[in-house]
């Protein structure tokens, strides 16, 4: 199956319209067979995880944001592009900095996190003039845990 | 996305999560919640049957009313969890810290 391409560049109404898009997936059964209701939810979080971060953090300049949501249903698992306009950042290091700073019970800095351990082959770079991509596959096969410090 | 909170008793309430508890709407959870534990509830049963949305800052805001309670002796405990709150439930091993009932009722027999 071909790459499917959503735009979004309303930053107050895209979470509730990436959630509408998964149920429009679903609806579609444009998902694997093995591909059962948990790892879709899997999915939608890591998407939602990402898009959330962007709308709260991300450094769009003077630019209207714009948020392009790539899905290829592959085997057993779907690969994601999610590709944006803002500034971008070093995900490997942040990832680093929030799994080193991880307190008990912690109230902030999981997002990431959970997009890590819910994902393969996670990556977050420059692609073209002003626009980053994060790149994962979502697999059916996969059983994540985030140890998170209780 | 607002919550209803209803009594059990002088120390219980039941919070009806809603269709989400994300980065849009945990600030306004936590200080339902605040309001609550200033009002004297100790114990609060989340009702999540209607909830297809838990992100890390929702979850985020339930540790922090944990961190709360818990030294008063108070409980925070989970009901009718929804297969997308348990997914986040199971990836992050909360299970440990948050005891799960079925339903409401068995989360209120149990608590009062």
């Amino acid at each position: 199956m071909d790459a499917v391409t959503y735009r979004f560049s309303d930053l107050n109404a895209v979470i509730e319209r990436v959630h509408t898009l998964v149920d429009h997936w679903k609806a579609e059964g444009i998902f694997p067979p093995v591909f059962e209701d948990d790892t879709l939810h899997m999915l939608r979080l890591a998407i939602h995880e990402w898009v959330a971060n962007l709308v709260q953090h991300a450094d769009f300049q003077d630019r209207e944001p714009q948020i392009l949501i790539d899905i290829v249903p592959n085997g057993k698992s779907v690969h994601c592009a999610i590709r944006d306009n803002s500034a971008g950042f070093d995900l490997d290091t942040n990832l680093r900095i929030r799994e080193s700073m991880l307190e008990t019970l912690p109230e902030r800095g999981m997002g990431l996190l959970m997009i890590e351990a819910c994902t393969e082959h996670l990556s977050y770079s420059r692609v073209e003039r002003g626009w980053h991509c994060l790149e994962f596959s979502v697999s059916a096969d996969q059983d994540p845990w985030l140890p998170i410090p209780f | 996305m607002s919550f209803s909170v209803e009594p059990v008793n002088q120390e219980t309430v039941i919070i009806r999560i809603g269709k989400a508890l994300d980065f849009r709407n945990a600030s306004e959870f936590k200080s339902a919640c605040q309001d609550q534990v200033r009002k004297g509830v100790r114990n609060f049963i989340l009702d999540f049957s209607d909830t297809g949305i838990l992100d890390s800052t929702g979850l985020g805001s339930i540790f922090s009313l944990y961190r709360q309670v818990s030294p008063l002796e108070g409980q925070v405990v989970f009901a009718s969890v929804s297969r997308p709150v348990q997914v986040v439930v199971q990836l992050t091993r909360t299970y440990k810290v948050f005891r799960q009932f079925p339903t409401v009722d068995a989360a209120r027999e149990a608590l009062v």
